[in-house]
């Protein structure tokens, strides 16, 4: 049995992704498996979905705790722990990357591929630039890396089963196969987190939640960021006041700064500023 | 430095569950600026219920109670009662509902609630729909709002039945205070929780809070989509104390209410004959806050003793 994990921004087509592999494996004559995990389905906060392949009956239900490839829709997502969490030795991490990014930090034992689903989604007219749908592309470099499916029963699923641009998007799937190339230059240019161990969670005996909410780093739900220009800032606190997520303090002097780790760049701060100095620039 | 016009501490914690952009996030951080640390909060499902964090943390400065849908009326009523019993001095009890919670499934809960003068506050925020869900309509969808509940087709032009008026049903109750409130107006949103903590009674706090995936736009214009809301006179501001009403935010003019529709995706099918009669349906309501607010005097307060028979 085969198991993988995709990541992804609502939005991007992962829990789409991880159906479309399963239909697949299906009409390559395997049983398959796959489901989203359900958590915070909020815009931009990241989405995980899963799926199994196998040639016997799966017996297992749950969510995949150690997959044999994992599938990164958006590669902004690998800043944060977790992505390689479980991951099997020798196991592949396939990443949606412009070829302009030539390396990436993989710890031993983790193969690294990337596939400029973006870019492929663009040419075959599939969603915008600004919010390509990559999921059809990145599924045809995961059939070439790791042979789960064949490209064949791919763009058979995808014709049976994508409503919208079905051609485009089985040509999307055959780019994405011929583009895809392993990373195997060790200079650290987008460091991979290495796996966390799981932690269990013993249930209280008193009252229940008693932790800080920030603990929980939201700004992986980010995709833009403001940028404040402290040197024509007016110091009139309307960033402050009106940010819902309270990512915005006053300093002694009552200027702002921005709570990196929690903000989720939704761009109220900018809209609301008064002089304009706020603006949101893409996140690296 | 400008001077701070609402208070500076915080009891909405940052990492939040909330969406981008999330009315109902700011409007709680503003409310509860206003209500002060001495605050119980009850919490039925809702988005609220998953803003406020997941085990075993928790976005909210103040203790909280979760509650099934159809209880927040009831299980604050339990909380006054359980506070008072424990001699709890100078705590607030509030339940934080959103609109489906209010106005369809916890409106027996708030009316009891309300009858018997429980001394707490009930805060519905509005961002009208079952949005935690997934975007389904609620007795406070608008007319004409496109929700997955209520499609936009050949045969069908989103919600075919007005907003439900809940702020009637509740001033019905004759509540010791209700207001509505917006947070694109953080002042007034502030003044209000803070004059309905100093009240003792039964009270009631309508907040609308835009929603940008539920209402399809974007998330930095969440901001502008309210101050429009009630620059256009859709979404008034005004309080009742003891049965007065009166306008906290008065215009004498007020913006075209395709302003508002015309930037949100859910009313990107109203055809100009349509967005008139909403317009047409503004006015009426603006005009009708008017004469209620000029007719709350005195004289009707006190009804004289010459209509009664001898």
């Amino acid at each position: 049995m085969q198991e993988v994990r995709f990541l992804g921004r609502g939005g991007q087509g992962a829990v789409i992704a991880a159906e479309l592999l399963a239909q697949a494996a299906f009409l390559d004559g395997k049983i398959p498996q796959s489901f989203p995990f359900f958590g915070v389905e909020r815009r931009g906060a990241p989405v995980t979905a899963y799926a199994r392949v196998s040639s016997e009956p799966i017996e297992v239900r749950g969510s995949i705790a150690t997959p044999d490839a994992v599938v990164v829709l958006d590669r902004g997502l690998l800043r944060f722990a977790g992505a390689t969490d479980g991951l099997r030795e020798n196991g592949w991490v396939l990443v949606n990357a412009p070829a302009s990014v030539q390396a990436f930090a993989a710890p031993a034992g983790i193969r690294l591929a990337s596939v400029d689903a973006a870019r492929i989604a663009v040419d075959h007219h599939l969603g915008s630039p600004t919010l390509p749908i990559v999921n059809t592309a990145i599924l045809g470099a995961l059939a070439r890396v790791t042979g789960i499916v064949s490209l064949d029963a791919l763009e058979r699923a995808i014709a049976a089963a994508v409503p919208r641009k079905p051609q485009e998007n089985r040509a999307a799937a055959r780019a994405g196969f011929e583009e895809v190339r392993p990373l195997t230059d060790p200079r650290s240019r987008l460091p991979l987190p290495p796996p966390r161990p799981r932690r269990e969670l013993p249930l209280p005996e008193g009252p229940l939640a008693l932790r800080s909410s920030e603990e929980i780093l939201t700004a992986s739900w980010r995709s833009l960021r403001p940028q404040i220009d402290l040197s024509r800032c007016t110091r009139c606190n309307f960033c402050w006041k009106y940010c819902p997520d309270v990512a915005i303090t006053l300093d002694a002097e009552g200027y702002p700064k921005l709570e990196e780790e929690h903000c989720k760049g939704c761009g109220i701060c900018a809209e609301v500023c008064p002089p304009k100095t706020i603006a949101m620039v893409a996140e690296a | 430095m400008a001077r701070l016009t609402i208070p500076k501490e915080e009891l909405l914690r940052p990492g939040h569950a909330a969406c981008p952009g999330c009315g109902p996030a700011l409007a709680v951080r503003l409310l509860l600026k206003g209500l002060g640390a001495r605050t119980i909060v009850s919490i039925p499902a809702s988005c609220w219920t998953v803003i406020a964090g997941t085990y075993p943390s928790s976005a909210l400065g103040v203790p909280v109670l979760d509650t099934p849908i159809e209880s927040t009326g009831a299980s604050i009523s339990g909380l006054r009662a359980a506070a008072d019993a424990l001699g709890l001095e100078g705590l607030t009890v509030v339940g934080l509902a959103g609109d489906g919670g209010t106005a369809d499934i916890g409106l027996q809960a708030l009316s009891g609630m309300l009858e018997r003068r429980t001394d707490a506050i009930y805060v519905m925020y509005d961002n009208e729909a079952y949005m935690n869900t997934g975007i389904q309509r609620s007795g406070a969808t608008p007319l004409g709002a496109w929700t997955t509940t209520t499609p936009v087709s050949a045969s069908a032009r989103g919600k075919a039945e007005p907003k439900k008026d809940v702020m009637s049903i509740v001033l019905a109750h004759r509540p010791a205070y209700a207001a509505t409130a917006n947070p694109s107006f953080p002042e007034d949103l502030v003044a209000k929780a803070e004059k309905a903590r100093a009240v003792h009674g039964a009270r009631f706090l309508h907040l609308f809070t835009p929603c940008p995936p539920g209402w399809k736009f974007d998330s930095a214009d969440s901001v502008a989509m309210g101050r429009l809301a009630t620059e256009t006179g859709l979404f008034p501001l005004y309080e009742v104390e003891d049965g007065r009403l009166k306008i906290t935010r008065r215009y004498s003019r007020l913006k075209p209410v395709g302003e508002y529709l015309s930037r949100q995706g859910r009313y990107s099918h109203l055809t100009p004959q349509e967005v008139d009669a909403v317009q047409a349906e503004v006015l009426r309501g603006w005009v009708g806050l008017l004469r209620r607010e000029a007719e709350a005097g005195p004289a009707h307060d006190a009804p004289s003793a010459s209509l009664l028979t001898r």
